[in-house]
């Protein structure tokens, strides 16, 4: 079990993740963007373009506009799903000392602690909220189930089943498993140096699961994260205007 | 609804209309096969078509965004939906997760009962491109339809409207098989109805001219439907003193091509259009009012031609060239003769596709009294489509009823505004509002932008 679950799968899952994304993207470029099919109003510029999908991806601004009750679960989905990944690079790495490392003579290790505790565990919340709603949305809301198909409701469970082991660990004392056996366990990956999995049931169950996420990941519909850049790209590219005016006319247009 | 397939569909082309357009029909136990084919090479070529299959998370969003779907409430009609149509058999066939577990992510084999659902869906869809505009991602799901009419089209079925409609353009180079003859009688005809209408205005429809420095591409409906329209350029054209024609050859601003065989018949039309305005010398083409073929010109020649710079000749809107004209203050219009309340439809490829909410918008504001303009909600690129886009008009009793369906959310736009004239600057949109403004009751008259331009000219001299 620590062989196969803390040696072995780590390295596939990452394999597989790293590879299984390079592939689809390999695979997307050779396809050729064939005519400018942009949605106007044009953007006047690439920067202008890059600040449009930005803000897009921030906003999640078409969701907003035309599907509010989606929006609410998605970007409170999405937001959180964002934040906690880089909560838990940051707070792993530094044993929950981010924020003091960040602004050492504001913050202090203690209250840096207390932070990294409280955002997580808010987050944690919001997201297993937010799936939920999502998964709640999705078969109530006749249209979108009449086109979900199996797999959709599979990712969907699989997150809420890594958010609820993640709120557990949170939110029970009796469950909790401190940075530090963690990372000690990582950092043996990192350095090929094996080092045990932690003997906590839940975050072995938990882990397992993230590394079936990024497993399916490259062969499922969550490619979209990365699909968002490359559709854009697409669709949100500027276009320069033909100069006005008739040539020959009695009329002229001021050059 | 067809009677063999039980299903919503067109009248069908025959036989020998496509072998005419150089298509020999594919027999039924060989296309699903020769489909697969197709769909395998265009995830080799077209990367908006890649991306609208494998990016979709099925969020839902373009449901209540699609015209269609509103009217027809049909999950097929939903973009995502339609889509699928042809996603499934994508997943099953070219994706690990499809070959592995088909019916866990929704994976299924072509047949034939599907291919039959592409010919009715593809052609319930309009490609006005809504739910590109609002997916999250921007997914284009116009380009698995226009796809999906491509594979149709070569497999040899296709719409006796879209079909006979190419057919003309082989023929004569426009939709309505109209002749030289025809064009020279109807445009002498209009110069003496403006002459009438406009206290002796002397306008010339010039055709063929050759050292023209200004081509004018009509849309070939114009001929007939909206006469006015055609009226109201001519005078833009004599107001500014224009060294303008209209060429025989090519008298058609509309491309079917685009709307369903974009490998050939939308070329036909680009070849004859570039070697008209070089034979005829033309240093600019000015576009008429036509919403998918302003598209096909504004987005697509430069790419389907492949001309040398040398041959490059710039290309813009009749719309474009009077805003600017305006904006220069080089016309003089009298707004109370469109002394009307009048809303503007934007036509989907204008607004979507082309940029043109502005341009519409200052020229509307131009030609009618302060106040009398007022906005459909929602509007400019958010605009809902007239339900015909893309050419779908056809007359047979069920698709007549689709039509009408389809066009529900237009009508209900309309009637909020309470106007008496409907703005439609696009041929497809004015063929489908006649009607669908008789069927639904709406007190409105529907017109052209340009018509109400020429209307509003003072002429001094």
């Amino acid at each position: 079990m620590d062989l196969i679950i803390g040696q072995v799968l780590p390295y596939l899952a990452v394999v597989v993740f790293i590879g299984g994304v390079t592939w689809r993207i390999w695979r997307w470029m050779i396809p050729r963007i064939v005519h400018n099919i942009a949605l106007s109003p044009f953007p006047g510029s690439w920067s202008a373009a890059i600040v449009w999908m930005l803000w897009q991806l921030a906003t999640f601004w078409n969701l907003l506009k035309f599907d509010r009750s989606l929006w609410l679960g998605a970007w409170f989905m999405h937001i959180p799903l964002f934040l906690m990944l880089g909560g838990h690079i940051t707070a792993f790495y530094t044993l929950g000392l981010q924020f003091h490392l960040a602004a050492p003579g504001i913050i202090t290790p203690k209250l840096s602690l207390n932070m990294s505790d409280w955002i997580g565990t808010v987050l944690g919340i919001i997201f297993l909220l937010a799936l939920v709603y999502l998964l709640g949305r999705r078969l109530v809301n006749e249209q979108t189930r009449a086109i979900s198909s199996a797999s959709d409701y599979v990712h969907l469970l699989l997150l809420i089943a890594i958010a609820v082991l993640g709120n557990l660990m949170r939110l029970f004392p009796e469950y909790h498993l401190g940075y530090a056996p963690v990372r000690e366990y990582l950092a043996g990956l990192f350095l090929f140096n094996p080092q045990p999995l932690p003997e906590h049931a839940i975050f072995i169950t938990k882990y397992t699961l993230v590394m079936v996420l990024m497993i399916i990941f490259p062969f499922s519909k969550l490619m979209h994260s990365f699909g968002f850049f490359w559709e854009r790209w697409i669709v949100n590219r500027p276009f320069a205007e033909p100069a006005r005016g008739l040539p020959g006319a009695r009329l002229q247009l001021r050059k | 609804m067809s009677e063999v397939t039980g299903l919503r569909q067109p009248k069908r082309a025959s036989v020998d209309l496509f072998r005419k357009l150089g298509v020999e029909p594919v027999p039924d136990n060989e296309k699903v096969q020769m489909a697969i084919r197709h769909i395998d090479e265009f995830r080799f070529k077209v990367r908006s078509f890649v991306m609208a299959m494998e990016s979709c998370v099925k969020c839902g969003a373009c449901a209540e965004n699609c015209h269609t779907y509103l009217g027809t409430r049909d999950p097929n009609n939903i973009p995502a939906g339609r889509v699928d149509l042809i996603r499934k058999a994508y997943k099953r066939y070219f994706t690990v997760q499809g070959q592995l577990f088909p019916g866990l992510v929704g994976a299924q084999d072509l047949d034939l009962e599907t291919i039959e659902k592409w010919y009715s869906y593809f052609y319930q869809c309009s490609e006005c491109r809504r739910c590109a505009h609002v997916c999250p991602f921007g997914l284009d799901t116009a380009e698995v339809t226009m796809i999906g009419r491509q594979i149709l089209f070569w497999l040899g079925i296709g719409p006796q409207l879209h079909t006979a409609t190419a057919g003309a353009i082989l023929r004569t180079g426009n939709h309505m098989g109209l002749t030289k003859a025809g064009i020279i009688d109807t445009l002498e005809f209009l110069a003496e109805e403006i002459e009438e209408d406009y206290e002796g205005l002397k306008v010339e429809f010039p055709v063929d001219k050759p050292d023209s420095d200004i081509l004018y591409i009509p849309s070939s409906a114009d001929f007939m439907l909206n006469a006015n329209t055609l009226k109201g350029a001519a005078m833009f054209f004599k107001y500014v003193g224009a060294n303008w024609t209209i060429s025989s050859e090519i008298t058609e601003a509309g491309n079917f091509g685009y709307l369903m065989d974009q490998n050939r018949i939308q070329r036909e039309m680009v070849t004859r259009l570039m070697e008209q305005a070089t034979k005829l010398g033309a240093k600019k083409i000015v576009w008429g009012e036509c919403g998918h073929g302003w598209r096909a010109a504004k987005m697509y020649v430069s790419t389907v031609s492949d001309l040398p710079a040398s041959r490059r000749i710039p290309i813009t809107h009749i719309h474009d060239e009077i805003e600017a004209y305006i904006k220069a203050g080089l016309l003089e219009l009298d707004p109370k003769r469109n002394d009307r309340k009048v809303t503007l439809h934007d036509p989907c490829n204008y607004a979507r596709a082309c940029g043109h909410a502005d341009n519409m918008r200052v020229i509307m504001n131009a030609v009618v009294p302060k106040g009398a303009f007022v906005e459909m909600k929602p509007n400019r690129e958010a605009n809902f489509c007239c339900g015909g886009g893309s050419g779908i008009l056809f007359d047979d009793p069920d698709m007549y009823q689709f039509r009408i369906q389809a066009s529900n959310k237009k009508a209900e736009q309309v009637r909020e505004t309470e106007a008496d004239t409907l703005c439609a600057p696009c041929s497809i949109c004015k063929a489908q509002l006649y009607p669908m403004v008789k069927e639904h009751k709406l007190p409105v008259e529907v017109v052209g932008l340009v018509d109400l331009v020429g209307h509003a000219l003072v002429f001094r001299d």
